[in-house]
């Protein structure tokens, strides 16, 4: 890995974020309609009266990071310099800072997605692995079948199966929430409740997803297990447990590690519908809330951290494959 | 070359040998009762075409035939204190003791032999771990075997598998497989995917190594001429047998039919143009044998005798086995071509290009910068590769103009970029006068279009398959030129049409091909679509990119012929890829045209086809005339000293300084590292080499370039 690889990736993702940015600022700024306009408008239909012009834009620059009198690209550059402090302006409805609302429920999304992704893979890629070694068996062709059925059916209707049977029907877990009032934060009682809490949406997840992945890693490993170099590694006398684990096992995994990086966005964006179908308050659910009470600055703020968690995960994964695959090593397009 | 074994002892003799696999559709036999010695020391080529069974009688030999594939008959191996083993009846544990340290093997797809992500040390080192072999020492000797094989240990050991150039990947492989100094090594095609000049100078290698480390060989291959001076003996298969086994040094020692038309059939550089003949029909599908001679529906001898009974192997002289009834007839009826032509004064065309030239290429250079580009190349700094660095040339109307040289040496680049598929970054591509790129900018002065320009220069590729369309049958692939450009044609004109190339293409019955889908067609008949299909859209001038390096000898020369009726007929010029001199020859020298040498990006030599074939005067040139062997030259043994002293192409990055060729040229003398000589014009033959400069050139005064001076820029791949 060299730096010039490395700068280039850094580079990459801070223009994705950078677009983003910019992408927002245009949404508040020219949109007709716009947020500005509309928060304009409401001041002044209810300060009308006593507020001056000039409040009424301190008002909506505090709000929306923008200051409705200056020269366009002026506003850019003070939104690009505090969006890029971290300041991201107030929430229009609750009145609490943005970035504040957003530390404060990221991590419960995370928590619920790494989870699941981990499960996900971990089950996706023993099973295909199986499957590939008893490939054309009756396990073979059974667990093909429903993972093929399962990638098929879309979570959230996983969701509402789950929460029909597991909370309407037998009252197993929760219908909503992250963890139970009333306990001390940093007890064990609460931890446990925590993952209570999380194991629906988990559970939702996880089996919707996994099916993908142990098809890919099926098709991967027959294909590795037909390659040149694994009857080289045979006739070369090497035992069978190193060819399945440093032959096999390393180039059909590797190519999942792609998957991933599509798997991290596509996450995020279904967390939206997920955490609203769990009432569990993360990000997703801060984001449909904002956007059905027209909070611009909380929505555009969740809009970006989506956009700025996918970024850095992609960076990672793309970091790491770096040191996974030499192939890819120095990112060179051979 | 061991010709004075001390006894003519068998290290491994196969007793009716037989492979099969169970199919819907019969049983098939892809190894039919082989039976053959293999005596102790001696290089063995078994040759044969692609579905002889040649490369079952490879893993027939270590019991590793694929499953379902089972084996039967006999293998046995007489190991260094003479016990006599069966290996096709060893335990697990006993065969995995075998290969490897006993008997070791290259197989096919060699390329992708290493694991992609484990580096070139991890291969030797878990071999030895596998066979409990002290590591030390046998890094050691890996280091030792490398060295031989010109290749740097330390460098080789910490590179993966794809940052080698597959000559170099090819011999550290060799490496691996000599690691535990086995006895006996088998080497199914192993130099088919790499250069002419690589293949020769891995077989000098491989000559020396057998001699070093006392080795038995047994070499496959589909390239009779290109083993024939490696072997001391070579076994023909045809139709999953052996039919003859004869000593090598001599090929008119041969004296069955199917060898002799095999031979007839490869073009080379000294048999005269018009006595090649390719073989008619094709080889036997393995479920259905013909009964008999297997070789009988396409033998020119056979006779009712031989549809009745299977000759057998019988011995007709020392070292020599023969199966056929007819084998003393042989020398009459089908003499050697290369014996019966007279030196090789060729028969020239006249080629009827006229002085009009159709493209002109002037000053090309194509640089590629190795970054895929884009906004964020501004944190780069990116590296140039040379892929054409300054090279012009015209063509003609009816010419033909062949590009030989290495891989890496630009010739496709520059192909691209005289049909404008390729943008240069410096100099012009005219087409008749017009500027190709000016007019696609809609900056030219011409009257044509770059439309009509496009369909004027048309390519066809090395792969047929993967530009026909797989889900279109051949009639309405061969319908789309023609609906574009002859729009006048009605339905039935533009049908008859291609029945009639089809048959002219001899694929017939037409009506049976045209209904085909291309998965349905041979490579060799893929290949002639895609030549109508080019020839349809009526074009000035066609690319021909490796077109006929993927076919099989006897089909070559087929191919090349098709090429030339049908430029007499559509009026085309061809410009001709490939990194063989010999097919360069064929087609360039039967139209009259001209051959140009490329080397690191620039034309070195060129000239008339049969002057640069007979005279070479580039030393790169005269290497590539060594790398392809001559049929008729009966010395035995010693595949001879290469003529270049640096087996690996530099890196095209940064090429050498003053003549390109320096560090690998046996002439070189310092003033080459400095200065670069130019192609000298003027003449019809052109060669870019301070030799062709007059006597008081400073070159004759220089002192010739010491080894130190060499290292400095070899080594094929970017870092
Ligand atoms: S046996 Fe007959 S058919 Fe077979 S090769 Fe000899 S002459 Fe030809
Ligand atoms: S110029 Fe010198 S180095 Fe180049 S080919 Fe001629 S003799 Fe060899």
């Amino acid at each position: 890995m060299n730096g010039r690889w490395l700068l280039k990736r850094i580079g990459m993702s801070l223009l994705v974020v950078w677009s983003t940015i910019t992408l927002t600022f245009a949404l508040i700024r020219l949109m007709p309609g716009s947020p500005i306009s509309r928060m304009r408008a409401e001041l002044y239909q209810q300060y009308g009266a006593t507020m001056t012009q000039a409040e009424i834009d301190r008002q909506v620059r505090l709000y929306l990071n923008v200051q409705p009198d200056e020269p366009l690209w002026q506003q850019y550059i003070t939104y690009l310099l505090d969006t890029f402090q971290g300041d991201l302006g107030h929430s229009y409805v609750q009145g609490i800072e943005v970035t504040v609302i957003l530390a404060d429920v990221l991590p419960w999304t995370v928590l619920l997605l790494s989870i699941a992704i981990m499960f996900q893979y971990t089950i996706g890629i023993l099973l295909g692995a199986s499957m590939a070694y008893a490939e054309g068996s009756r396990f073979d062709f059974l667990s093909t079948s429903v993972s093929t059925f399962l990638v098929s059916v879309p979570f959230y209707v996983f969701a509402f199966l789950l929460i029909f049977f597991f909370v309407f029907q037998w009252d197993l877990f929760p219908q909503g929430g992250k963890y139970s009032t009333g306990l001390e934060a940093g007890s064990l009682a609460f931890y446990r409740s925590v993952l209570y809490h999380a194991t629906l949406p988990i559970v939702s997840l996880v089996i919707t997803g996994f099916g993908g992945i142990a098809l890919s890693m099926r098709a991967n490993s027959i294909q590795t297990l037909g390659s040149d170099y694994i009857r080289g590694a045979q006739l070369r006398g090497l035992s069978n447990f190193r060819i399945s684990y440093r032959y096999v096992a390393r180039n059909a995994i590797l190519p999942l590690y792609t998957g991933l990086l599509i798997q991290i966005g596509f996450l995020f964006g279904g967390a939206v519908i997920l955490e609203q179908i769990f009432s569990y308050r993360g990000i997703g659910y801060v984001l449909l809330d904002a956007t059905l009470y027209r909070d611009y600055p909380l929505m555009m703020g969740t809009f970006m951290v989506i956009t700025i968690a996918v970024v850095v995960g992609v960076f990672v994964a793309d970091l790491t494959y770096g040191k996974l695959d030499p192939r890819i090593q120095t990112g060179d397009s051979q | 070359m061991s010709q004075q074994v001390v006894a003519q002892e068998n290290i491994l003799e196969l007793r009716d040998v037989t492979v099969s696999f169970g199919m819907n559709r019969g049983v098939s036999k892809v190894l039919d009762d082989v039976s053959i010695d293999i005596h102790r020391g001696e290089i063995l080529g078994v040759v044969g075409e692609s579905g002889s069974g040649k490369s079952m009688l490879a893993s027939a030999l270590l019991d590793a035939v694929v499953d379902p594939g089972t084996v039967d008959g006999e293998v046995s191996y007489r190991t260094d204190s003479g016990e006599t083993v069966d290996i096709l009846d060893l335990e697990d544990e006993e065969l995995r003791q075998l290969r490897w340290e006993e008997i070791a093997m290259v197989f096919q797809g060699a390329m992708s032999f290493f694991n992609p992500t484990m580096k070139i040390r991890g291969h030797f080192l878990e071999t030895l771990k596998a066979h409990d072999q002290d590591v030390d020492e046998g890094m050691e000797h890996a280091r030792e075997l490398l060295t031989d094989l010109h290749l740097e240990p330390d460098r080789v050991f910490d590179t993966f598998p794809h940052e080698l150039s597959g000559g170099m990947k090819q011999r550290a492989l060799i490496a691996l497989s000599l690691i535990l100094e086995p006895n006996v090594l088998v080497m199914d095609e192993p130099t088919a995917a790499l250069d002419l000049l690589m293949q020769r100078s891995i077989l000098t290698l491989l000559d020396d190594l057998q001699e070093k480390y006392d080795l038995t060989i047994v070499f496959i291959t589909h390239d009779l001429p290109l083993v024939k001076d490696l072997c001391d003996r070579i076994a023909v298969m045809y139709a999953f047998d052996v039919m003859e086994v004869f000593p090598a040094g001599d090929l008119s020692n041969s004296t069955h039919p199917y060898t002799r038309s095999l031979l007839n059939a490869v073009p080379n550089l000294t048999t005269s143009l018009d006595e090649l003949r390719s073989i008619e029909g094709s080889a036997p599908d393995p479920v259905d044998i013909p009964s008999g001679c297997s070789y009988h529906p396409r033998c020119p001898l056979s006779t009712p005798e031989c549809e009745q009974e299977d000759p057998p192997l019988e011995e007709i002289a020392p070292d020599q086995e023969v199966a056929c009834w007819h084998h003393e007839k042989v020398d009459e009826e089908l003499p050697l071509a290369l014996e019966t032509s007279d030196g090789g004064s060729a028969e020239v065309y006249e080629g009827n290009q006229s002085d009009e030239p159709v493209v002109v290429m002037d000053d090309i250079e194509v640089h590629f910068e190795t970054d895929d580009g884009g906004l964020l190349s501004l944190f780069d700094d990116p590296e140039i590769v040379r892929a054409v660095d300054g090279v012009d040339l015209e063509i003609y109307e009816n010419d033909v103009v062949a590009i030989v040289g290495e891989s890496g040496c630009g010739k496709t680049t520059f192909g691209k970029t005289a049909v404008g598929l390729q943008e240069p970054t410096g100099g012009s591509v005219r087409y008749r006068g017009q500027d190709i790129w000016e007019t696609k900018r809609g900056e030219g002065t011409g009257d044509r279009s770059y439309d009509e320009i496009r369909r004027a220069l048309q390519i066809i590729h090395q792969d047929p398959g993967s530009s026909l369309n797989p889900n279109r049958k051949v009639s309405s692939i061969l319908q789309v030129p023609m609906k574009s450009w002859q729009s006048d044609l009605d339905v039935e004109d533009r049908k008859a049409r291609l029945l009639a190339m089809l048959e002219a293409a001899g694929m017939s019955p037409p009506e049976d091909y045209a209904d085909r889908y291309p998965h349905q067609l041979s490579g060799g008949e893929k290949q002639r679509v895609a030549l109508i299909r080019a020839l349809l859209m009526n074009p000035d001038l066609i690319l021909a990119d490796e077109a006929v390096s993927a076919l099989d000898v006897s089909m070559r020369v087929d191919m090349m012929d098709l090429m030339l009726t049908l430029q007499d007929l559509f009026d085309t010029s061809y410009l001709f890829i490939s990194h063989n001199l010999t097919n360069a020859r064929y087609l360039a020298g039967r139209a009259g045209g001209r051959i140009a040498v490329m080397y690191l990006g620039e034309i070195i030599e060129i000239g008339p086809a049969e002057e640069i074939v007979q005279n070479p005067q580039h030393p790169y040139t005269q290497a590539l005339h060594w790398s392809t062997t001559d049929l008729d030259s009966n010395s035995e043994g010693e595949a001879d000293e290469s003529p270049i002293r640096a087996i690996d192409v530099p890196d095209p990055i940064d090429p050498p300084s003053g003549c390109r060729f320096h560090p690998r040229c046996p002439e070189a003398r310092e003033v080459c590292a400095t200065e670069k000589p130019s192609l000298d014009s003027g003449t019809d033959h052109c060669t870019a080499c301070f030799r062709e400069y007059s006597e008081d050139h400073p070159y004759w005064d220089s002192e010739p370039l010491g080894e130190e001076t060499i290292g400095a820029h070899v080594g094929g791949e970017s870092s």
